[in-house]
């Protein structure tokens, strides 16, 4: 199944869920657009990574881009998770405050 | 003359005050809000750069008699440098800032103005008193102070949003509201640690205080205030986890609103995000947790907008992407870098507020936000379609217009910094910025016009037009000379660094 059509059957199944109008070739470009920006821009930030350590930086790369690439199409689950549900603003709310507490306890403790 | 510094704070709010006493007078409302919102953006002009100190109490090194009466244990140590009132600080930044907030403070009055006969004096009150709160987060050196007013901002930007006619208003705005109940008061306890280190919430005193190694850097409490006001500082910006919400605001206000909204939150987002540089500058984690967040927001954001149908949350997102970009700014952290991000805030308040009055325009034309069943309407309003085109381009960074000048300072900071990876990505999110502008441009104004739209015949209010061609007028001045604005960031940046 090539990326159009993975990506319109998963766009179809999500909108099925929530309304009932088509999906247009608009809505499947977007997704698209959307799905490849979301896995560019984050390998080319895991890039940044080398300021640490190169070796690191290659095997990181790699397995996230693995990771990625498999997950497709990913959009769409990323979507669910950015709804309006206060449940789920609630659950990453502590999650981040959790994750920059912890990073800073453990990024600085001597 | 620096007695005009606090009346950028204390005329907002006397008026926001008059104007809920005469809220059942129409036409006074009208002719205060009118007459004061063009006021405004004078007083900047006129002010002289200086402090202010509320009730004279300037710091003891100040008053040499004073301070000779006084032990040697405080005269001679750090306590005499120390502010004991709260104080105003205007510099080449707030001119600046402030000039063009009240600008498009001003528009957005005057919009709201032609677009309803009859304006609840309680509107206008929390406009004004959200101006008045962003404009004191702005000026003052007290990050107490600073919080006092952030909390009056949320308040009166949840009150601009419960005055739209939206369905879904009322839950909106309790979410945030609800989310708000943790940010806010984590902020609080941040700023509590900080006072309880150094015995002072005066920003110059703690920046003193941890350059001069008063107080212990790597000490577990600074660590934490850190985090936590952090923390904070994400919530009131709306960068992830807090973008869904905040874009959901934008989308919920009526659009004036939403453009005022949108300028409130890049003040408090530099206000803020300068207090956070000059303290914790000299944490190394700072840097990674501005670029990572800022990183996250834009990418979040820009992938969600474009799969959007309903423009006034695309336009939500979008703008709450765009403000990724200030905070890659004061990531990189270098001279030029700070400078473009001021820069990229100001335009950012310029730009989203052509997207949102002239999209706005189509919400009171058809009352449709759904652009899946909109089209043809640049048969109807051409020279609004071309305002809103050009206000796009302005957004994705398309030369000559301000954005494209921003966007070009930060992406040659970054690639300055050997972060090129940042200017990659950078240029990535303006193509997409582009692609989802045009995507909502093409759909609304050039795609046939489907068979059922109705467009109302009403004239589009005067105030609005006006409104968009003022700030169309900004952006390609600004555009081809940014030097207007950058030369007072870039002197404000150089006593920052």
């Amino acid at each position: 199944m090539d990326l159009y059509a993975m990506i319109y059957s998963s766009i179809k199944e999500f909108k099925g869920n929530i309304r009932k109008d088509p999906t247009t070739n608009q809505n499947v470009s977007s997704a698209m657009a959307a799905e490849l920006t979301i896995v560019s821009t984050v390998l080319i930030a895991t890039i940044m990574l080398r300021h640490l350590n190169i070796m690191l930086t290659v095997l990181i790369v790699l397995g996230l881009g693995l990771f990625l690439i498999t997950g497709m199409p990913l959009i769409n689950k990323l979507k669910r998770e950015q709804n309006d549900s206060l449940n789920k603003m609630m659950f990453y709310m502590i999650l981040t405050l959790g994750i920059l507490v912890t990073s800073i306890y453990w990024g600085f403790k001597p | 003359m620096n007695d005009l510094i606090p009346l950028m704070v204390i005329v907002p709010i006397i008026v926001a005050i008059l104007l809920n006493l005469f809220s059942k007078q129409n036409t006074t409302v009208k002719i205060l809000s009118f007459l004061v919102a063009i006021v405004l953006p004078i007083i900047p002009i006129l002010s002289n750069y200086g402090l202010h100190y509320f009730g004279g109490h300037a710091p003891l090194i100040d008053n040499g008699n004073l301070l000779n009466s006084l032990p040697s244990y405080i005269s001679d140590g750090a306590l005499s440098t120390f502010h004991i009132g709260i104080t105003y600080s205007f510099e080449s930044l707030q001119r600046i800032l402030l000039f063009f907030l009240f600008v498009v403070g001003f528009l957005c009055i005057l919009t709201t103005l032609g677009e309803r006969k009859r304006i609840p004096g309680s509107y206008m009150f929390l406009m004004f008193m959200g101006l008045a709160a962003v404009t004191a987060m702005l000026l003052s050196d007290d990050i107490f102070h600073m919080y006092i007013f952030f909390e009056i901002a949320i308040v009166a930007q949840v009150g601009i949003v419960l005055a739209s006619t939206d369905d879904l208003k009322y839950e909106v705005a309790m979410k945030y509201l609800l989310l708000g109940s943790v940010g806010g008061p984590i902020l609080l306890i941040g700023i509590g640690f900080l006072l309880g280190l150094v015995g002072s919430v005066n920003i110059t005193d703690i920046v003193y205080a941890v350059k001069n190694g008063l107080i212990n850097t790597s000490s577990p409490v600074f660590l934490f205030s850190f985090g936590l006001i952090f923390f904070g500082w994400l919530y009131s910006v709306g960068l992830p986890p807090f973008h869904t919400i905040k874009s959901s605001i934008y989308s919920k206000a009526v659009p004036s609103g939403s453009a005022l909204l949108q300028a409130l939150s890049v003040v408090i987002f530099i206000s803020l995000g300068i207090t956070i540089f000059r303290i914790y500058s000299s944490l190394p984690l700072l840097e990674v947790f501005l670029i990572f967040f800022s990183l996250s927001g834009m990418i979040l954001s820009l992938t969600m907008a474009i799969m959007e149908n309903d423009f006034k949350r695309m336009i939500g997102f979008l703008a709450v992407g765009e403000l990724g970009y200030i905070g890659l700014g004061f990531g990189i952290g270098t001279k030029l870098s700070l400078t473009a991000a001021l820069f990229q805030g100001l335009n950012e308040i310029i730009i989203t507020a052509i997207l949102f009055i002239g999209f706005g325009v189509i919400l009171y034309l058809t009352k449709i936000s759904d652009i899946t069943k909109l089209g043809g309407l640049i048969e109807n309003n051409p020279k609004i379609a071309i305002i809103v085109l050009l206000g796009g381009f302005a957004m994705a960074g398309v030369p000559p217009l301000n954005g494209f000048q921003s966007k070009l300072m930060l992406i040659q900071s970054a690639l300055n910094d050997n972060l090129p990876e940042l200017a990659i990505i950078m240029i990535l999110i303006s193509i997409i910025t582009f692609m989802t502008f045009m995507k909502a441009f093409h759909s609304i104004y050039l795609k046939p016009k489907p068979k059922n739209l109705i467009v109302e015949d009403v004239r589009v209010p005067r105030s609005s037009i006006f409104a968009m061609a003022v700030l169309i007028v900004i952006c390609i001045v600004l555009g081809i000379m940014p030097t207007l604005v950058t030369n007072g960031f870039s002197g404000f940046v150089g006593g920052l660094i």
